[in-house]
């Protein structure tokens, strides 16, 4: 009984929660210099789409992937920039240079190496994407599935 | 201790329904998240599987923090429902505060008061995370400053005890980083030039008689990254002072090793080509909170068996498959010395390395079709350090010492050469195939001996079909040769998304071609039998909850250069995970 009262308890202040900030965060962009989530990515009503992603993530690729395929039509419908935050840790952050480039993607990297973004936002597994604006997390998705990349399309216009 | 506990979750509730209702006037912030992994145990007849004494078991992770201008405060509550899931460390028991910090954090300064999470350089010398799912949890415990006076330059400077179960690790850690953008400083825009330097001492008393190593382990590590136009070069070098080596689980007092670490990384990557290669030697790098192991002898297991108590972060160096059946034959990094004169298996390290090719066929071209094609190809391949060794000293006592050479490699450990094609076919058709072989050698990574090396082929393509605008399927199929072991395997996943909420998958591994005769079946893996598994999962905004049936593998787990014999079976999953 104990346990299910506490279970519940969880449960509800689960729901009753709901984050709107994003949490300042400092983490390394690709060419290594240091950026932070509160200082940088601050154009007022910009639209900021942070994907977590791994280079080990099936439909973190294929979410990625998808976007970067319809990502210039994203821009010229709304002032909209994407960020692919990796959460590959120090067995495979190597290959996400080599990967982004290979692959063409043109968003902006983040390296959250040691997890500490992810962690913030209390995300347990990738693909996670986070819609920004303002400072404000204004959406959020869980998981990828295939066609979800218009979905967010038509968040991001309703933002607009 | 639960009251205390109840009282948090309620207040947590009660304030998020206060702040949300009225969001501009106050100005904490409240976020967290809730994760829930539960199992139920069942019985398995075809597997002669009888259901677990507490078939009812839940990892619950409760997180929760409040900010207030430049302070946040915050906690982690877990909750281990019966006992924690099978293969957890024994220590995560009951319901307790697993974390808890407060810090304060302006732009030049970040002080943090509790258990916080930390990495130097690539983890080589100073790791702590958090990883539910292999149950690693090692956050220090005590205070962390990390000053930055400009942007190009940063200090770290700590003090902690690492997370054990509920508890504390014995050793004390002590830790100063300090990383420079050197080109940045000195405003040189031709070239980019990053330095780092990091030491991390660990001090632990020893027993009187112990003499021949010190009582604090420093590690020293000096990196530093190289940008020229589309190059880079990085690399890292760790050096591990004088410390008592574990054989056979019991620390050897009167064994003790220097270790190093040299990882060397290079790469060219501009728009739509890319390649990386690393090269990493490393010589006796286990590094933990606290010099001796705990035992569990009902579990046939030490702490290291769980993640328990580690340090530092010395990962394999290979691709990691997403693919179910290139998840079999798994390499782990043999960075801790291993030496046995009644199975002749002597390990010192490892030595090899990796190469990445990434290329993207241009839309339009030949190849590319009218969508594009990617390609990556991957190949690794790693090696023990050859050494000279000896089981006993020159006056016939039981000492042991090796020298291993510097660039020489011995026995090969594992290899692995894959290519991979992904293809969107046409507008609704997306394909990928991929071929990978594996080289195995079982008796150096996890000590059987029995028909040990393991040559594979694996063949595995995958598609998914977009039906509707919401609506896809996908279908994965693979095929694993091996000649050697439990030979061949096949597996086949179908998925169906019925929107952006809904999704159910169903898959199955089935094992065939092996010999009776030739291989002793363990009852702890049968493998005679189909690996189903099937389920559901609903999510909506950050909040998903997923429902499987199916059985899992016993068997060996490698995890951290360590494995174990895990209890096969079978059951029912719930997972929920939310944030907020």
């Amino acid at each position: 009984m104990k346990k299910l009262a506490l279970n519940l308890m969880l449960f509800i202040s689960a729901l009753g929660l709901s984050q709107n900030k994003l949490p300042s965060i400092t983490l390394k962009n690709l060419e290594g210099t240091t950026v932070s989530t509160t200082q940088n990515f601050i154009e007022k009503d910009k639209i900021y789409v942070y994907c977590f992603w791994a280079t080990w993530c099936a439909p973190c690729i294929q979410e990625l992937d998808a976007i970067n395929d319809v990502y210039e039509d994203w821009k010229s419908q709304a002032n909209v920039e994407v960020i692919a935050v990796s959460i590959d840790d120090a067995r495979t952050n190597k290959r996400v240079k080599p990967l982004v480039n290979g692959k063409g993607w043109e968003y902006t990297i983040l390296m959250d190496t040691n997890q500490d973004f992810k962690r913030a936002l209390g995300i347990s597994n990738p693909p996670f994407t986070a819609v920004v604006k303002n400072g404000e997390i204004v959406f959020t998705q869980n998981g990828h599935t295939p066609g979800s990349e218009n979905q967010l399309l038509e968040q991001i216009k309703v933002l607009k | 201790m639960k009251k205390i506990i109840c009282l948090t979750f309620l207040f947590s509730a009660l304030f998020s329904f206060a702040q949300k209702a009225d969001t501009t006037k106050t100005k904490v912030k409240v976020y967290g998240s809730f994760e829930r992994n539960g199992q139920w145990y069942t019985n398995d007849k075809n597997r002669g599987i009888n259901q677990d004494t507490v078939p009812l078991r839940a990892n619950n992770y409760f997180n929760v923090n409040f900010n207030y201008k430049k302070f946040t405060f915050g906690t982690q509550v877990e909750s281990y429902m019966n006992e924690a899931l099978l293969n957890f460390n024994p220590k995560y028991k009951g319901t307790n505060f697993a974390t808890y910090y407060a810090n304060y954090k302006t732009k030049k300064l970040d002080i943090t008061l509790g258990h916080y999470y930390v990495q130097f350089g690539s983890g080589l010398a100073l790791r702590t995370w958090e990883d539910r799912s292999l149950g690693i949890n090692n956050a220090l415990r005590g205070a962390k400053v990390v000053f930055s006076p400009i942007d190009e330059i940063s200090f770290t400077a700590l003090y902690g005890k690492a997370r054990s179960g509920f508890d504390v690790a014995n050793g004390d850690v002590f830790g100063f980083n300090t990383d420079v953008n050197v080109s940045q400083l000195l405003n040189v825009e031709a070239f980019d030039f990053k330095y780092g330097f990091s030491a991390v001492s660990r001090y632990e008393k020893l027993p009187v008689a112990v003499e021949n190593f010190s009582t604090f382990t420093n590690l020293f590590s000096n990196r530093f990254e190289l940008g020229y136009k589309n190059y880079y070069v990085n690399t890292e070098y760790v050096f591990k002072s004088r410390d008592a080596i574990i054989i056979q689980n019991i620390l050897d007092t009167k064994f003790a090793k220097e270790g190093s670490a040299l990882l060397v990384n290079f790469g060219y990557s501009k728009k739509g080509i890319g390649f990386d290669a690393n090269f990493r030697r490393v010589e006796n790098m286990q590094l933990l909170a606290q010099r001796n192991l705990d035992n569990y002898p009902s579990l046939s297991s030490t702490s290291l068996n769980f993640n328990d108590k580690i340090l530092n972060f010395v990962p394999s160096l290979t691709k990691q498959h997403h693919s179910n059946l290139a998840n079999i034959y798994v390499y782990q990094a043999q960075f801790q010395v291993v030496m046995d004169e009644s199975t002749q298996v002597n390990k010192f390290g490892e030595i090899g390395g990796q190469f990445d090719f990434f290329y993207d066929f241009k839309k339009g071209s030949a190849l590319g079709g009218k969508y594009g094609t990617k390609i990556n190809l991957n190949v690794s391949s790693w090696y023990n350090l050859k050494a000279k060794f000896r089981y006993t000293n020159n006056a016939g006592e039981n000492i042991q010492n090796y020298q291993a050479e510097l660039f020489n490699a011995n026995e090969k450990y594992f290899s692995d050469y894959n290519i991979e094609i992904t293809k969107k076919v046409s507008k609704n058709f997306k394909t990928a195939f991929t071929y990978i072989n594996q080289y195995y050698n079982n008796k150096q990574i996890q000590g059987i001996f029995n028909e040990f090396v393991i040559n594979s082929h694996i063949v595995f393509s995958e598609s998914t079909y977009q039906l509707s605008d919401k609506k896809s399927i996908s279908f994965g199929l693979e095929h694993m040769w091996a000649d050697n072991d439990r030979k061949n395997w096949a597996a086949a996943t179908v998925e169906y998304n019925h929107n952006e909420h809904w999704s159910i998958f169903a898959m199955d591994m089935y094992n065939y071609g092996f010999d009776h005769k030739t291989l002793t079946i363990s009852e702890t893996d049968l493998f005679d039998i189909h690996f189903y598994n099937f389920g559901t999962a609903y999510k909506k905004g950050s909040t998903r909850v997923a429902l499987n049936y199916g059985r899992q593998r016993g068997g060996l787990v490698c995890a951290g250069g360590v494995c174990r014999f895990v209890p096969p079976s079978t059951g029912l999953g719930l997972q929920i995970t939310t944030s907020f």
